[in-house]
């Protein structure tokens, strides 16, 4: 019971270890050549405009919540549809409420404008 | 005699419909104004149609219970009907509540009661879930609407704070009560609830060192949802920053269903341990009511006082768990049905207290104690029902509040559990000087600026009746709630 813990105990200080092996690795092969835009902070290749501290646009997170719903969906869907066959009518119908639910969901956030970019 | 599936499931199905006939109604174009007056009906009528299905199934289940669903996710059984019709009648009531309340303070109305209804939907689940993953997706759900309706009026700071400082906590407790969930389905293999208790009696003793630290990460969780110390703090800000209707419905509706998860929890899953799960509630129930009354004295915002009043009923609460069956089952005072007529007692005082504070603070738009100062010659109505309701709250004879106080002290006396019994009986004194505080202000200070009196509307006057006569009737003429609180508190 107990050396079973060990393995986790190994595993744990492996895994405190592994990152700063690898920064620690690399510091040391890498060639250095530093110059401004090579150390300067990487956006998208553009210089940065202001700070990282902003308030983000709330239509961010609105899609990232209208994202989820067909996220769920699918994951819903795949197990469904691999066993398809041997679940039969009852299966579909029920899968079908479920849709309509979510797609209900769905259109409730369009009419409220939710998918409108302002 | 067996009820088919579709069946046990109607309750859930007819809150499901309505809430998706709510949200519909929405989107449906048209002048706006009038349809907003059909929500709350519509909402109501779900409700009924609800109850009058979970009142169909109590008649026809008889121990053991008619039948399981899901896969044994959730069993109906009279203790979870019983817990599910506080659940309707609890929002029911405050649907009532909010029609006056919201109409002028948020223009979406269709969401608000779509959410009341689907917390509705949460709690007939809990309640009835046999299965610790049931019991999480049910607190979950319970717990992300009742965020969002506490911190219902974006408009509002204090409603704003309320709901993310509610969210911040429960999503602590949420994340301790899974992380011992994941203990019990390590150290059993099965979240089923009777499975776990098996396995735990055939492992003996060998898997008490997981199982206790466990069941504390648990009950994490449940005291969070039924607010007793120390997984209170949230409650005062919370209570006293979200729509008072929805104050009045996370004092009673949360609470219930924590106390139905807790009681099933434990009762069917951890029996072996009761020794020590009842000297962690004993000690829980201990602090919580001493804690809060001495607390609740210095509050000068009447919210925040219900708030640290309703904290210390679920001390009370906690005492019939700790007293189950301690006493023998033969006794007349039984802890778990101790803790039904407590409830139900509970729920219609409470409600009829923020119904009264609602109807003050619609009226006056304040809700601290000394505006309360001469409400008798404002409005007789609102304060005779508030001598009721505090009264109750005290545990005064002849109100709902003593029987339910009775019964849970008398199984303490009947378990020899003294300590209990008695620091008890002394807080509830304690409670009865902040309580009666209150009512020296409606009664006995002049008012200090220009009393105008206090007209009340349709709805408000309903919740007011009904809740008023049911806790006088559950103090005068206790039968019948009793033998309904006895006939489904039989868990097995």
């Amino acid at each position: 019971m107990l050396s079973d813990y060990v393995f986790i105990g190994l595993f744990a200080i492996v895994a405190a270890i592994f990152p700063f092996a690898g920064f620690a690795v690399s510091y040391l092969v890498r060639p250095k050549r530093p110059d401004p835009v090579k150390s300067d902070v990487y956006e998208c290749g553009m210089k940065p405009i202001g700070e990282a501290w902003v308030q983000f646009k709330v239509q961010y997170y609105l899609y990232a919540l209208i994202f989820v719903i067909f996220d769920v969906m699918s994951v819903f869907l795949f197990p469904w549809a691999v066993a398809y066959h041997t679940l039969g009518l009852y299966a579909l119908v029920e899968m079908c409420i479920f849709l309509g639910i979510l797609v209900g969901g769905l259109i409730y956030a369009w009419r409220k404008g939710a998918l409108r970019w302002v | 005699m067996t009820t088919r599936t579709p069946f046990l499931f109607l309750p859930q199905l007819i809150l499901l419909l309505t809430t998706l006939v709510v949200f519909g109604i929405e989107l449906v174009p048209g002048d706006e104004r009038r349809r907003k007056d059909w929500l709350p009906a519509i909402a109501l009528t779900g409700l009924g149609g609800a109850a009058m299905a979970i009142i169909f199934l109590w008649s026809r289940t008889t121990t053991p219970p008619a039948g399981s669903i899901l896969a044994g996710m959730i069993v109906v059984d009279r203790f979870a009907l019983f817990f599910q019709i506080l659940a309707v009648t609890t929002t029911a009531l405050v649907v009532l509540l909010s029609t006056d309340y919201m109409r002028d303070r948020t223009p979406d109305q269709g969401e608000f009661y779509g959410l009341l209804l689907i917390v509705c939907l949460a709690i007939t689940l809990v309640v009835a879930a046999a299965d610790l993953l049931m019991v999480y997706v049910g607190i979950e759900l319970l717990s992300l609407t009742s965020y969002v309706l506490t911190g219902y009026l974006r408009e509002d700071r204090k409603s704003t704070e309320a709901g993310i400082k509610y969210f911040l906590f429960g999503a602590t407790a949420s994340a301790a009560m899974l992380y011992g969930m994941s203990l019990f389905y390590g150290a059993t293999r099965t979240t089923n609830l009777a499975a776990i208790a098996t396995a735990l009696s055939e492992a003996e003793n060998s898997l008490r060192g997981l199982v206790i630290p466990a069941a504390v990460f648990l009950l994490a969780g449940f005291g969070f949802k039924i607010a007793a110390v120390p997984f209170h703090q949230w409650a005062p800000d919370a209570y006293e920053g979200a729509p008072t209707p929805i104050t009045a419905f996370l004092s009673v509706g949360p609470k219930t269903a924590g106390f139905a998860v807790l009681v099933r929890v434990f009762l069917i899953a951890l029996p072996n341990f009761y020794p020590d799960w009842m000297a962690l509630l004993s000690s829980i129930s201990i602090i919580t009511m001493i804690v809060s009354n001495l607390v609740a004295i210095f509050q000068t915002n009447v919210k925040r006082m219900m708030a640290y009043s309703s904290i210390s009923h679920a001390g009370y609460i906690l005492i019939g768990i700790v007293c189950w069956g301690r006493g023998g089952f033969g006794g007349s005072f039984e802890g778990i049905s101790g803790v039904l007529i407590y409830l139900l007692a509970y729920l219609f005082t409470n409600v009829g207290a923020f119904a009264v504070i609602t109807a003050f603070e619609e009226a006056t738009g304040s809700s601290r104690i000394e505006d309360y100062a001469g409400l008798v010659s404002r409005s007789p109505a609102l304060a005779w029902a508030m001598l009721v309701f505090l009264f109750s709250l005290a545990g005064i004879p002849g109100t709902g509040g003593f029987i339910g106080k009775l019964y849970v002290f008398g199984a303490a006396i009947q378990a020899r559990a003294y300590t209990l019994a008695v620091v008890g009986i002394i807080t509830s004194v304690i409670a009865a000087f902040y309580y009666l505080n209150l009512l020296r202000y409606v009664f006995f200070q002049p008012p200090t600026e220009n009393p105008k009196s206090i007209t009340l509307s349709a709805t408000a006057k309903i919740t007011l009746i009904v809740t008023c006569v049911l806790t006088l009737a559950i103090g005068l003429y206790a039968q019948p709630f009793l033998q309904l609180a006895q006939a489904s508190a039989n868990l097995w």
